[in-house]
Order: C-alpha cells, then sequence, then structure tokens
C-alpha cells in the first residue's frame, strides 16, 4: 500500500494527465452515447478531487510531522473547531439534505405562511361558514419542521437548496479568484520590473471599483445567471489575494534560503515551484478561507436585491420574499439570513484559527 | 524636513490617480461594450414598451453615442464626455443623470459619514481598551462580539432591526422624508437604524484593526522606556502607543471606506429605502436604466480613488520615518 | 558618602509559561551605596537585564511576576508600593538606559519631545525652560549641534548618538540611580570608549549611582566598585571588582576571566567556556553550573550550594568554599 501511494506521489503529474484524460473520456461518451448521467458540474468537481488529492493531500500525507504540529495549533482554538464543524455539517446538508428534503419549488397555498415548529401565529383567514374574516391561531407542522413562506414552499427544503448553492459558489468563485490572484501574484512577483509594474497598475485600478458596485455593474449587464455569477465574483475579487501573494512571494525571493538555493545552482521553475509555491501555500490556504464568506455573501446580497438566479432558490432570495412579509411570517426572514450569518462566522473562526495556527508569532 | 518633498510627492500622486481614473472609465467601457446588448438596446425596449415612436428615438440615440462611428472613436467621445460631466440621460427618470447624482448624494454621504464616526469612535475606543485589557473577560467578550459584526450579513441585519424595532415594537416606524432638511429630527430617526446597521460591521472591524494595532506596539521597547521614564499609564497608552498605532488604524478605515463600506451602504439604502446613490442605481437597475447604473458605478469608484489619495498623502505626512530629506 | 540608597533583599522574578515556569531571576540581594557602580556580571540570559528591569517593577505582567523579594528605596518598597508613589520614584530618582537604543525611543515623536517630555512630567518646568534644559543635557553627553538636533527623529540619528539622547533623558531629572542596561553592547568601539567617558564623569562629578548591567568584563574593570556574577538568575560570585578580578573563587568567574583575550600573550586559541546555559525551565536540582564546570565534584549535582564568605565583602556560592 504504501508502496503504491509512494509510487503515485513521484509521478504526480503523470498520475493527473491520465486521470483527467481517463475523465475527459468518461465524459464525452456520456454526451455523445449514454443519456446525460452526471451534470457537468460533477465532472468539474471531480477533477478538482483528484487535483486536490494529488497536490494538497498527498505532500500533507507526506509530511505527517509538519501537517500533524499544524492541526495541533489549530485545534487549540475552540472556535475554529465548532467553524469547521459547522462547515462539515453544511457540506453533509448540502450533498445529502436534497434526498430527504421536500420540493423547494412546490408551491401549495393551503399551507402558506406556516410557522416552524414550536411557534404560532395569528392569522386572519376567511370563514365561508361565518361569512367574514376571523382570526385563527395557527401552529407550526412537523411536516414544515421549519415553516412555509407565502407561497407553501417548505423552508426547510429551500434552506437546503441555498446551502448548496452558497457553498458551490463559495468554492467555485474563490477557486477562480485565487487562481488569478495567485498566478498574477506570483508571476508579478517572480518576474519583476516593467511586467510587475503593467500588473500591479491594472491590480490598482481594479481595486479602486467597490466589490459590490462592480458586481451589481457587470451582472447588470450580462445577466443575472447563476454561472455568469460564480464567474464575475471570480473574475473580480481576486485583487487582495494578489497582493498578498506579490508581497509574500517578493519577501521569500530575497530571503536567505532562496538566495542559498539559488547560490547552489537552482533554476527558476525549481525555485517556483519547490520554494515559493509551498511557502505561499499557507497564506493561499488562509486566504480561501477568509474569502469565501465574503464570496458567498456577495452571491446572497445579489440575490437580496434581485440579480440573483431566478430558478435557484439561494438564501438570499429567500430572504428577499421574507422581507416584504415580516408581520405575517417572520420567520420567512430570519431563517435564511441565520443561515448566512452561521456560515460566514464558521468560516471566519476557522479562518482566523488557521491564520494563527500557521503564524509562528502567535504565541500559540 | 523638505516640504518641497511633500509637494513633489502630491503631485507624483495626482498624476498617478489620473492615470487610475482613466484605466476606470476605460474598464466600464470595455465591460459595457463588451456586454451582450447595446446600450441602445435596454433603452429602446423600455420605449417600444410604453408605446412611443422608436424610430426617431433610436435615431437621436445613435447619434448621441455614435453608435455608429468607430470603436476607438466611441472610446474618445465617452471618456471626454465623462470628464466634461456629461452622464447622460436617464430614461426612467426623465433628467440628466448628472442632475439625479448630485441632488441624491448627499443622502448617501449622510449615511455613511454618521456610520463612520458611529462606528470610528466607539471601534478605537473599545479596541484600546481591549488591547489594554488583554485576556480579561472583556477582552474575550469584546473580541467575539467583534467576529459576529463581521460575520452578519448587514442586509439581514438590517431587515432584523427592522422586524424588531419596526414590526414588534413599533418604534422607528419613520421613513426617510427628502422634503426635510437634513438634518431633521424625523430625518435623524429614520437613520438611527440604517447608521446601525451599516455602522456595527464597521465598528467589529474598527475594534479588531485597534485592538491589533495597539497590541502590536504594546510589545515595542519605547512602551517601556516610557514607562520607565515614570509617565502615567494613560499617557503611555494614550500618547504614545496611540500615536503609532494611529497611522495603520487610519490606513485601515479608509481602505474600508473603499472596499466594503460602498458596497455595505448600497444595501442598507435599499433595506431601508434611503434616497441616495445605492437607491437610484437599485431602481435604475430593474427599469433597465443603463446611464444610471454606469454612473453610480464611476462615480463611486472615483470616490474610492480620491479617498485612497488622501489616505496616501495624509498617512506619509504624518510617518516621520518616510520622509526623505 | 557611605548611604545605602538601594537595598534589594531575595529578588525572585519567574515567567509562568505554557511550556512551564521560568525562574528568570531566582534570589538575588545586594546593597547600593550613593557614588558606587555595582555591575551585574553574566552570559546573555543570566537574568541580570531581568533583575535590573524588576527594580523598577517594569517587568511584562502577563507572563512575567515578581514572586518574592523586597527594594527598598527611601522608605518604600518598590515591589509592594502603589503605582503613584513607583510613578515618582522612576525617571526621577532612579533611572534606566536600555540596551537597544533604536528601539527604545519612540519613532514618531522628535527626539526633543521624549526628552522635554520627562522634563516637564517630574519638574514641572514651562515649555521654554524645559527645551532649554534639554539642549544643555544633550551637549553635556556629547551631542553635537543640540539645538538643531532636537528636532530630530530618532531614526534620523546614529547608534552612539541615539545612545546618547537615552542617557540625556534619564538624566534630565537628576536621579540618585542610574540603571543601565548593556549600554555599550551595540555600538563599536571608538563610541564605546567616549560613552564610558560619560558614565565616568556622570559617577565622578554627580555623585550617581550606577548599577551597569554588561557581559563584558574590561567594562567591569573600568567603571565598577562591586559586581555580583550571574548565572542562570542565581547570584554565584559577589564582591569589590578588584577582589573578583584578581582574586577570583567561583569556577564561572574564573572561567569568564580566562575568555578574555590577552594582547601580551600569542595564542592560537581563545578559551571559552564549553556548553551552554541550561534551559530555564525544569531545571535540575544542585549547582546550576555543574555541567559545565571543570572543577565539579559528586555534590555539586545534588545539593545547592549555600553562601559563604571567602574574604571582606567577598561571598560565592560553590561546594569547592
Amino acid at each position: 500500500m504504501d508502496r503504491l501511494v509512494s509510487k503515485v506521489g513521484k509521478n504526480r503529474n503523470l498520475v493527473l494527465v491520465l486521470a483527467i484524460s481517463l475523465l475527459g473520456f468518461v465524459g464525452l461518451l456520456d454526451i455523445f452515447v449514454v443519456d446525460k448521467v452526471f451534470a457537468p458540474i460533477v465532472y468539474f468537481y471531480i477533477a478538482f478531487g483528484i487535483v486536490l488529492l494529488l497536490y494538497g493531500v498527498y505532500p500533507l500525507y507526506n509530511n505527517r510531522r509538519l501537517t500533524r504540529y499544524y492541526l495541533d495549533r489549530t485545534k487549540r482554538n475552540r472556535l475554529a473547531i465548532f467553524g469547521l464543524a459547522f462547515i462539515l455539517f453544511l457540506i453533509l446538508l448540502a450533498v445529502i439534505g436534497p434526498f430527504f428534503t421536500l420540493d423547494p419549488t412546490a408551491v401549495s397555498f393551503e399551507e402558506k405562511n406556516l410557522p416552524p415548529l414550536g411557534f404560532t401565529i395569528e392569522q386572519s383567514v376567511y370563514d365561508a361558514e361565518a361569512g367574514k374574516l376571523v382570526t385563527v391561531s395557527v401552529p407550526g407542522t412537523i411536516r414544515h419542521l421549519l415553516g412555509t413562506d407565502n407561497k407553501g414552499r417548505d423552508m426547510l427544503a429551500m434552506l437546503v437548496s441555498g446551502a448548496r448553492v452558497s457553498l458551490q459558489v463559495g468554492l467555485l468563485a474563490t477557486l477562480i479568484a485565487l487562481i488569478l490572484g495567485t498566478i498574477i501574484g506570483v508571476i508579478s512577483a517572480y518576474l519583476g520590473g516593467w511586467a510587475d509594474n503593467i500588473l500591479m497598475r491594472f491590480t490598482d485600478i481594479m481595486m479602486t471599483f467597490p466589490f459590490f458596485l462592480l458586481l451589481v455593474f457587470i451582472i447588470f449587464i450580462f445577466g443575472p445567471n447563476l454561472a455568469i455569477i460564480v464567474l464575475v465574483i471570480g473574475l473580480t475579487g481576486w485583487t487582495g489575494a494578489a497582493r498578498l501573494i506579490r508581497s509574500e512571494a517578493l519577501s521569500l525571493r530575497s530571503r536567505e534560503f532562496v538566495l542559498a538555493s539559488k547560490g547552489l545552482g537552482a533554476s527558476g521553475s525549481r525555485l517556483i515551484f519547490a520554494h515559493l509555491i509551498p511557502n505561499v501555500i499557507s497564506l493561499v490556504i488562509v486566504i480561501a478561507t477568509l474569502s469565501i464568506p465574503g464570496v458567498i455573501l456577495a452571491e446572497a446580497a445579489l440575490s437580496f436585491i434581485g440579480l440573483g438566479d431566478p430558478t435557484v432558490p439561494s438564501w438570499g432570495t429567500v430572504l428577499k420574499a421574507g422581507q416584504q412579509t415580516l408581520d405575517t411570517a417572520w420567520w420567512v426572514a430570519v431563517e435564511p439570513g441565520l443561515m448566512l450569518f452561521l456560515t460566514v462566522l464558521a468560516f471566519n473562526f476557522l479562518g482566523d484559527g488557521l491564520r494563527d495556527a500557521f503564524d509562528p508569532k502567535s504565541g500559540l | 524636513m523638505g516640504k518641497t518633498w511633500l509637494r513633489n510627492y502630491i503631485i507624483k500622486r495626482l498624476i498617478y490617480a489620473v492615470i487610475i481614473a482613466l484605466g476606470i472609465m476605460t474598464v466600464t467601457f470595455i465591460l459595457i461594450r463588451v456586454g451582450p446588448s447595446s446600450p441602445a438596446d435596454k433603452y429602446l425596449s423600455n420605449l417600444a414598451a410604453t408605446g412611443q415612436d422608436v424610430s426617431q428615438v433610436v435615431a437621436a440615440i445613435e447619434a448621441r453615442y455614435g453608435l455608429d462611428k468607430p470603436i476607438y472613436q466611441q472610446y474618445f467621445d465617452y471618456i471626454i464626455n465623462l470628464i466634461q460631466g456629461d452622464w447622460g440621460w436617464s430614461f426612467s427618470t426623465s433628467m440628466p443623470v448628472m442632475e439625479l447624482i448630485k441632488t441624491h448624494w448627499i443622502y448617501s454621504f449622510q449615511l455613511i459619514f454618521l456610520s463612520t464616526i458611529f462606528a470610528a469612535v466607539l471601534g478605537i475606543l473599545i479596541g484600546i481598551y481591549s488591547a489594554v485589557k488583554q485576556y480579561t473577560k472583556t477582552d474575550y467578550i469584546a473580541t467575539f462580539f467583534s467576529f459576529i459584526g463581521i460575520s452578519i450579513p448587514n442586509f439581514w441585519l438590517g431587515v432584523m432591526l427592522i422586524l424588531v424595532f419596526s414590526v414588534k415594537l413599533g418604534l422607528f416606524k419613520t421613513y426617510y422624508d427628502t422634503t426635510l432638511p437634513l438634518l431633521s429630527l424625523a430625518n435623524l430617526k429614520a437613520l438611527v437604524l440604517p447608521v446601525i446597521t451599516l455602522g456595527t460591521g464597521m465598528l467589529a472591524g474598527y475594534t479588531r484593526y485597534t485592538r491589533s494595532a495597539v497590541l502590536d506596539n504594546l510589545r515595542k521597547e519605547f512602551v517601556r522606556t516610557a514607562r520607565a521614564k515614570g509617565l502615567p499609564e494613560r499617557t503611555v497608552i494614550g500618547k504614545h502607543v496611540f500615536r503609532n498605532a494611529l497611522l495603520p488604524i487610519i490606513t485601515i478605515i479608509m481602505f474600508d471606506l473603499g472596499s466594503i463600506v460602498f458596497g455595505g451602504a448600497y444595501l442598507t439604502e435599499i433595506v431601508f429605502g434611503i434616497p441616495g446613490l445605492g437607491q437610484i442605481s437599485f431602481n435604475a437597475i430593474f427599469a433597465n436604466d443603463y446611464p444610471v447604473v454606469v454612473a453610480v458605478t464611476i462615480i463611486g469608484t472615483l470616490i474610492v480613488l480620491m479617498i485612497n489619495l488622501v489616505t496616501d498623502i495624509t498617512y506619509t505626512y504624518l510617518d516621520p520615518r518616510i520622509r526623505y530629506d | 558618602m557611605d548611604i545605602t540608597l538601594l537595598k534589594v533583599t531575595n529578588l525572585r522574578t519567574y515567567f509562568f509559561t505554557r511550556r512551564g515556569v521560568v525562574k528568570a531571576v531566582d534570589g538575588v540581594s545586594f546593597e547600593l551605596k550613593r557614588g558606587e557602580c555595582l555591575c551585574l556580571v553574566g552570559e546573555s540570559g543570566c537574568g541580570k537585564t531581568v533583575t535590573a528591569l524588576s527594580l523598577l517593577r517594569l517587568i511584562d505582567s502577563p507572563p512575567g511576576r515578581i514572586v518574592a523579594g523586597e527594594v527598598r528605596y527611601d522608605r518604600l518598597d518598590l515591589i509592594t508600593c502603589t503605582q503613584e508613589e513607583l510613578r515618582r520614584v522612576r525617571g526621577k530618582e532612579i533611572a534606566m538606559i536600555f540596551q537597544d537604543s533604536q528601539s527604545a525611543l519612540n519613532p514618531v515623536f522628535t527626539i526633543g519631545d521624549q526628552v522635554i517630555e520627562q522634563i516637564k512630567l517630574h519638574l514641572g518646568s514651562e515649555e521654554r525652560e524645559a527645551r532649554r534644559q534639554a539642549i544643555s543635557l544633550m551637549t553635556e553627553v556629547g551631542m553635537p549641534d543640540a539645538e538643531r538636533a532636537m528636532d530630530y527623529y530618532p531614526h534620523h540619528l546614529s547608534g552612539g548618538m541615539k545612545q546618547r539622547v537615552m542617557i540625556a533623558m534619564s538624566l534630565s531629572c537628576d536621579p540618585k540611580v542610574l540603571i543601565a542596561d548593556e549600554p555599550t553592547t551595540a555600538v563599536d568601539v571608538t563610541i564605546k570608549a567616549q560613552i564610558m567617558d560619560i558614565f565616568r564623569i556622570l559617577k565622578e562629578k554627580r555623585q550617581m549611582s550606577l548599577i551597569f548591567i554588561t557581559h563584558d568584563l574590561s567594562v567591569v574593570a573600568e567603571i565598577g566598585d562591586r559586581a555580583i556574577v550571574m548565572y542562570a538568575g542565581k547570584p554565584c560570585e559577589t564582591g569589590t571588582v578588584t577582589e573578583i578580578l584578581k582574586h577570583p573563587r567561583h569556577p564561572y568567574t574564573i572561567g569568564l576571566i580566562n575568555c578574555l583575550p590577552d594582547a601580551s600573550v600569542t595564542t592560537t586559541r581563545l578559551t571559552s567556556i564549553p556548553g551552554t546555559p541550561p534551559d530555564l525551565i525544569g531545571l535540575p536540582p544542585g549547582c546550576l553550573f555543574q555541567p559545565r564546570c571543570p572543577q565539579a565534584m559528586p555534590i555539586c549535582a545534588g545539593k545547592e550550594p549555600q553562601e559563604s564568605v571567602v574574604s571582606e565583602g567577598h561571598t560565592v556560592r560553590c561546594h569547592l568554599y
């Protein structure tokens, strides 16, 4: 077993190419021969998972001592652990939840405006017998654990669906932003000179745009479509990461061990891959964890003001609906926001904990 | 202490800012052109919907926007127009965009200004206190609350405040009334919840930055020297530490202003119906009123640019270590 | 002439860290007379700086704490007195100069501001008077063009000049005791000579009592009257400088003296004391110097040596005596 793992590990690049080709082959089969079994996004996740395994998990596994060291330091932060636990719970919810919940788009007028289980609400209902509006006390039901909105859609189902959206957008958009940011940051730092200058001026320009205003502007032009939203968030949110990574890479460049390595004759690409990137990785992880909440909030905010994808029930759209019915169905506004809040909080806790764990000066 | 050096630096930064401004306008132009529909299409679809005669308007728009001209000419005209202050015509409100901006910017400014003061004063005070009393219960509570403050989605906070205070408790039911003066009691009351909404996130952030900046400086040697001189603790913190911590705090406050606050203000205006630039942009989006959306984006960005410029110069002026003599 | 200004009894300062308790200073006692210069000598990390900081209660309180001891000055015990009383002593009666003058000065205020601040605080002078005093002080310590220098910021000055500013600051309120923490370590040899001159003049002209912290025996020889040799937080030998340098008893002291290169003898190798100072967490029983001691005996590893008097005013903690 160990021999197999180390063999795979040493030939990572080859394995990656093989795996991607295999995946591509299966994908082509899927499109042309069999009926679409997997949504295109699933292929992406599989590919991403493979890359993560080969280039993320394997090095961690190899440097077990180092990994354990960082894990220990992170574990000391109880808030970070809570954050991680919540995120894992959310992922679980998003992946298997939809198999257990009701259909989030099922409209049912008889069951509209039901409160969550354990609450009751006064509603005005037309009583045909009495011939007028009477106030009735309506309790929550087990069937709709978290209540329903004003069209009778089940809240729990919508929240689970929203979790899916938020996590996917969070992951994908952050990935795009981070990749773009890392590339620009590292290239800028490594090339220096006029390339660095131009890239940084461009970064300056993009950074000056208030993030949300730019988002709204571009979505307005290109239309509110989930794929576009993910792409746009990714393509506008890379500036912070680029700056941070560039400065880290620059400081690494002139640090002694790089100079020593150069003195020993290491070539450019070896310097980049063997020295610069591993040291930047911990920074990248922290940036990633702390960027995801911003991305999730951005998508939610867009949905909230109505620029979200109308076909996808996201937390933001539910919140928007909830704002209209504050007096009759307060839970519709409270629940999605609460989920957003807890999710952002969890990522912030985790990100902060990771940052302290990686920072040698943090007194852990 | 060469004052000429400062002047040269300011000039350099101003030129740079102009370049960035041009870059900003260029980026918006590119985005508009790359978009799926031309600026005219959305106009026209609206016009057609209202039953107006389209052909004449089409001609007028083409003439105005020069859609028949080559792209570099369009770009040139675009930039010139922006610089001269001709920012287009708002279809949905039937007035020049510049006019719209001139009448509404003050409300955004009021909201942002009040929120910043609220957040900065409270944030810095709590941050200093938290840093000085590190590891005590107060510190942990303050840190915990600041985590909550930066995590809470500000549009949700707004809705929740409305739910609790307006719907359930019946307070603060007034809406912002533009017919009343800016500083009228009714309007200020209407601003209480919005300022809390926008300010909470900022407050939490400022508390964290201040705490971290003060902590960094508390560890430094000169603090020990100050104490050894026999200075009372409040002077050690209030003068020596604070003055050193002030620089990064101010920088981050101003940087935040550009990256986060404008987005937050946008949402807050929409939640509470405050007639600022965010609100008119929002209205314009759903009326397909192109020029307004473009204009608000550009002006928001230019303001950020100005703030960055001012921050940069102020920082350089305040930090003696950067000066060259 | 023979007034005891400062009496320190059994000072213990520990640092409570996550990894354990660091006994940085473990039982230091001495007396300081007027006009006398006491040197605290030892390797880095032996506790001399912490001792000095403890005198004025300048220890960072988590994680450090002065757990025992008494520092008698005038009628006060500086360890237990109130903040207000302590404040009045700091800077005015007992002043301190720190090792790293670069970071000891506040980078955002001019050096003029920093000197004047102290004058105004303790002497209640007006701005103009305080400024005049500051300028004269800086001239006294050898600052060239003191008037213009007042408006300089710390980063404009060289190491030697910054050191002079620190000295000027500490002298500004005419203290009776001056604690100097390795004032010559961070400067080069020529500056070192000038600074030692300043201290010598202070001692002679102003009758100032000095506590000099150093690892440099040549400095001790030049200016010290009495010395305490410290190792791992404990004092191992105390006595007059002449006595200690001529008749050192403790093996550590002997080792330190042997380390000094003797220009009159040609050798190929410099002597050093083998081994490294111990980690101050989890100290073993017995004499702490035992692992490196060339004259160690079996009893040294088991039992801590007590203080014994070797001759007039000369005490040692060693099982040899």
